[in-house]
């Protein structure tokens, strides 16, 4: 009775065009950019509620955790702390000179400058694509392409920002690529996702391109996107066919995909190369600084 | 009676399905199981139109869509043709449907969840490159293996509160 009354039929239909418009619009421009964000913030209650589980069993853990595993853990963080003091030694040895020698050179050193810690607070529940939230927004000064790291490597870069959370998509999502430049040899590529959490690829690299297993693949910065120097991953597999004139090149994320649940959003606006230089400043999240960068100088060549 | 009762529960109801969408698995655990996963939303909206169909409109189930565009990331206005879809069969055999046995009815939730997912499916592989994959069935029928199981909870919840 309802539809041979209402012309429910006319209405579906509307909101069937509406739909394929939304749909299209979406699909070829940004427009829809700011509607997202919109409802990212009415929808993020409900992730958080979905979240809570996982909250309250880490809560759980940290009040039940036992006097030795406590002491275990803070030893093994201790000898860490050293580690990396040790090789953020260096590496302020060596910003200076590499800062001096690009004077030099009158070109100008290009080092991310802050960075922002945030936790992750939902997975986008899709077994398909590789999407997480975080609890991050532009209440932070998060922005759209921003990059994310965690402790070990490039993690993904924003797609949505809500006010109080944001949505970050994974270097391993079907749709996401990068590019990337091998460290041992200088060989530039594409770092291609393949919807497997634990491999990318390198796209359209030549049989004879100079890769071999085991190098250290890090961004290259020339998207314009992605800051350079931080660590992608490591090549796994390589596999040359003498009748393709591409070779197929796995690598290994170095970054812990699918277990991290504390990210670093990197403000690099400046990545661009244009705008002067930026020093990194150990300014108020030195802790968080000094890890990513210590990274790269250990494997400096 | 007020004719107006019980909107809050009908509003609840999504709610918690939407977070029950919004649950995810434990990062250690096989990702393969999220395929599992039934369509919380579509059973809930499918259950209110059958019963009160007067309170449920194409225009509310499509915002509510918008809703769970966000909750997956997927394009904006997808899940609302789907679910408005959903509810325009539904009334057109609400009073038939009232009739059925429970297997019955999970048959419809079958039918109507596959249809939904096959369009999902189609769009997402046009717009974001998702693969075309027989996966596609399974929520269809864990959301019919659940039915047998949502439908008394709601049913229930329904006639305490005496939603009209």
């Amino acid at each position: 009775m309802f539809v041979r009354e209402s012309g429910a039929g006319y209405l579906l239909a509307g909101l069937a065009i509406v739909s394929a418009l939304l749909v299209t619009l979406e699909t070829a421009t940004r427009l829809l950019e700011p509607v997202r964000s919109g409802i990212a913030s009415v929808v993020a209650p409900i992730q958080l509620i979905a979240h809570l589980p996982y909250s309250i069993g880490e809560g759980v853990g940290d009040v039940v955790a036992s006097q030795d595993s406590l002491l275990s853990e803070n030893q093994q963080l201790e000898r860490r702390v050293l580690e990396l003091s040790q090789v953020s030694q260096q590496f302020l040895a060596l910003k200076a000179e590499n800062e001096r020698l690009r004077e030099l050179l009158s070109s100008r050193a290009r080092l991310s400058a802050e960075v922002l810690i945030a936790e992750l607070v939902s997975v986008i529940p899709a077994p398909d694509t590789h999407q997480i939230i975080i609890d991050k927004g532009s209440s932070s000064g998060v922005y759209p392409g921003q990059a994310v790291i965690d402790s070990e490597g490039l993690f993904g870069q924003v797609v949505e920002v809500g006010a109080f959370t944001s949505r970050v998509l994974l270097i391993t999502d079907i749709r996401h690529a990068l590019p990337v430049e091998v460290n041992r040899s200088g060989v530039r590529s594409i770092a291609g996702g393949t919807g497997r959490i634990d491999q990318l690829v390198l796209e359209h690299v030549p049989v004879t391109a100079d890769i071999r297993e085991g190098d250290l693949v890090v961004s290259s910065g020339l998207g314009g996107l992605f800051p350079r120097g931080y660590p992608v991953g490591r090549v796994e597999s390589v596999l040359v066919m003498s009748t393709q004139s591409f070779a197929q090149i796995t690598v290994r994320p170095s970054a812990a995909l699918d277990r991290s649940r504390h990210v670093l959003l990197i403000f690099d606006r400046q990545g661009q190369g244009e705008a002067p230089a930026v020093t990194a400043e150990p300014s108020q999240e030195t802790d968080a600084d000094s890890e990513p960068e210590a990274d790269l100088s250990g494997d400096a060549p | 009676m007020n004719p107006a009762q019980g909107g809050w529960l009908i509003f609840l109801t999504l709610m918690v399905a939407m977070v029950l969408s919004a649950l995810y698995l434990p990062q250690d655990w096989p990702q393969w199981l999220a395929w599992l996963r039934p369509t919380w939303v579509m059973l809930a909206v499918f259950f209110w139109v059958v019963e009160v169909p007067h309170r449920i409109g194409l225009i509310s189930t499509w915002l509510i869509g918008l809703l769970v565009d966000v909750l997956y990331a997927e394009p904006l206005g997808l899940n609302g043709l789907i679910l408005s879809i959903l509810t325009f069969v539904t009334w057109r055999f609400y009073e038939r449907l009232r009739m059925f046995s429970i297997p019955q009815q999970g048959g419809v939730v079958f039918l109507l969840i596959l249809m939904g997912e096959a369009m999902r499916m189609v769009v997402l592989n046009l717009t974001m490159d998702r693969e075309l994959t027989w996966m596609m069935v399974l929520p269809a029928l864990t959301s019919l293996a659940l039915w047998p199981f949502v439908w008394p909870v709601l049913t229930s919840a329904k006639n305490r509160f005496r939603v009209e």
